[in-house]
């Protein structure tokens, strides 16, 4: 298993380039590629096989995150980027639930992406907030706006999805869903 | 109720670029006209955007989840997980410097063997009228032989110019240099810097320290005035600048460098060694300081350094003086009481005061 993942390692210029051109396969290839290098990393380090998930799927999303908005430069390999922003997280986690961070073991290089995990922070807070809007929302709501905005169905799907006798009345539906979306996703 | 729905309705249209020209251009009216409308907009954008990136997050993080589920995490995390044992968790911890560590005690244990390989060759001392004048001499001897043999009367053949270098210690003609380029020659001719000859004899050798004494013995050489450096009485510190003069080809020759060891070849403790690149023709060069005192004379240099050079200290010099009849150097020799000449001057004009002190020695 191992090998077969290490023998699958793209470029990192393949990954830019793939990710740019929305390739599922660079991303999939990607991922497997580092995800061995977390594992051990957060496993040596306190941590276990589901925090490791976490770490590097929000290490991963940074990756993209930042290569998405066109600002990524290459200054070191690929592998130690990503390993940085995993060790930076996975600090993180480790002093806000207060465990032992003294003593780290490092497997790889590491160079400094403060800045990056922080940008990474902030947009993850607006998405912690819509999903928390979202669950507040109730049935059949949810359901209906997540269809709409998320899976883009259409007025017409959702009109026969959810039993409406026409689009009219989904249609309002889903604006009054809509309002209340808003008033607690805006809400201070 | 009614209408705010309505109007949520033609907003989202209005910023999903769904309203054809007129209905944008009257929405747009009321937008103007009215700031809630206004602020709704702004709000709704605002919100649009913040569903598109959360829509996108998620796709992704699903994404992310199709590609986790396909990966063996308990068979990697097994073999990932901390070892129980210590020495496999350092090896894990510190495998590529365990590896650079490796290699270099690798690498140690090659350049070590190379070197004791480099020693059983021995590293040898070439003197630096070199090898090829030898070979020319025993020739022109054989020549010679052969010649009187013959009975044919003749002058030595082929005029070629080998040998090194030499400086007077004294007004009247005396010139000191290494016994090396001179040994087993059968005539000797020095040449000063604007090109004269003069034929000298061998009036002192001293094969111990590789030093020998000859005097100008030609009607055409008149008396140099006083002689500009002296001679220092002290060893040299390490480090010390010094500089030689020397002909390895028909003219003059700078070198310059610093003494680097207090010890010549092995550990000869008549000799030092000097950072001066050399080439065969500098031997019996002078190696001055910066204030132009005598330091040593050139002599030779190791077979297997580069730039490096050894040089008989100057205090031989001294005894080889001394073992002549003090009479014969007259007044004006070179001693190590005067104040040097050269002090405090730079380098171009203390090489054109000693230029014409410094000859070229030639032995056929």
């Amino acid at each position: 298993m191992n090998n077969s993942l290490k023998s699958s390692v793209p470029t990192d210029r393949e990954v830019i380039l793939g990710i740019l051109n929305n390739s599922e396969d660079t991303l999939n290839k990607l991922y497997k590629a580092y995800y061995a290098m977390v594992l051990q990393f957060i496993l040596n380090n306190n941590g276990d096989e589901d925090d490791a998930k976490d770490v590097y799927q929000e290490g991963i999303i940074i990756l993209y995150n930042k290569i998405k908005a066109g600002n990524f430069e290459l200054s070191s390999k690929l592998k130690t980027y990503i390993y940085s922003v995993c060790r930076r997280i996975w600090l993180k986690k480790l002093s806000l639930n207060s465990k032992k961070a003294g003593n780290i073991t490092d497997y790889e290089d590491v160079f400094a992406v403060e800045e990056d995990v922080e940008h990474h922070e902030e947009k993850d807070a607006a998405f912690v907030k819509m999903q928390s809007a979202l669950d507040h929302l109730g049935e059949p709501c949810k359901t209906i706006i997540q269809d709409f905005y998320i899976h883009n169905l259409s007025m017409q799907d959702i009109c026969e999805k959810f039993g409406y006798t026409n689009t009219d009345n989904a249609k309002t539906q889903k604006y009054k869903c809509l309002q209340r979306l808003k008033k607690i996703f805006f809400q201070p | 109720m009614r209408n705010d729905l309505e109007l949520d309705a033609i907003i989202e249209d209005y910023l999903l670029g769904k309203l054809n020209a007129q209905e944008t251009e009257a929405f747009e009216q009321l937008r103007r006209n009215d700031a809630t409308v206004d602020h709704k907009v702004v709000s709704h954008k605002f919100f649009l955007e913040s569903m598109g990136t959360f829509a996108e997050q998620l796709r992704l993080k699903e994404q992310l989840n199709h590609i986790h589920s396909e990966i063996d995490v308990e068979g990697l995390a097994s073999t990932l997980r901390p070892h129980p044992s210590r020495v496999v968790q350092l090896w894990r911890k510190h495998k590529s410097a365990i590896a650079v560590a490796a290699s270099f005690v690798v690498l140690s244990l090659v350049s070590i063997y190379s070197i004791q390989h480099n020693t059983q060759q021995a590293e040898r001392y070439r003197q630096l009228s070199n090898q090829v004048n030898n070979a020319i001499k025993t020739q022109n001897s054989l020549i010679r032989n052969i010649k009187h043999n013959n009975t044919t009367s003749g002058k030595p053949n082929a005029q070629n110019s080998f040998g090194g270098t030499g400086f007077a210690i004294s007004t009247n003609g005396y010139i000191l240099t290494n016994l090396h380029i001179i040994n087993g020659a059968d005539s000797l001719y020095v040449q000063n810097s604007r090109g004269e000859s003069f034929k000298v004899k061998s009036v002192y050798t001293d094969p111990q320290n590789d030093i020998a004494i000859l005097k100008i013995n030609d009607k055409h050489f008149s008396n140099l005035s006083s002689i500009p450096y002296t001679i220092k009485r002290n060893t040299s510190n390490i480090g010390e600048i010094v500089y030689t003069l020397g002909y390895p080809k028909d003219d003059a020759v700078l070198g310059e460098g610093y003494v680097s060891s207090k010890n010549g070849f092995i550990g000869d403790t008549t000799q030092y060694q000097v950072a001066i690149s050399v080439n065969p023709g500098n031997s019996g060069g002078p190696v001055l300081d910066n204030n132009g005192n005598l330091v040593g004379i050139i002599s030779g240099k190791p077979d297997q350094t580069e730039g490096a050079a050894f040089a008989i200290k100057s205090k031989y010099i001294l005894e080889a003086m001394r073992a002549i009849p003090q009479d014969s150097l007259g007044v004006n020799k070179l001693s190590a009481n005067k104040r040097s000449l050269l002090s405090g001057l730079k380098r171009t004009k203390q090489i054109e005061k000693i230029q014409d002190y410094v000859f070229m020695i030639k032995a056929y």
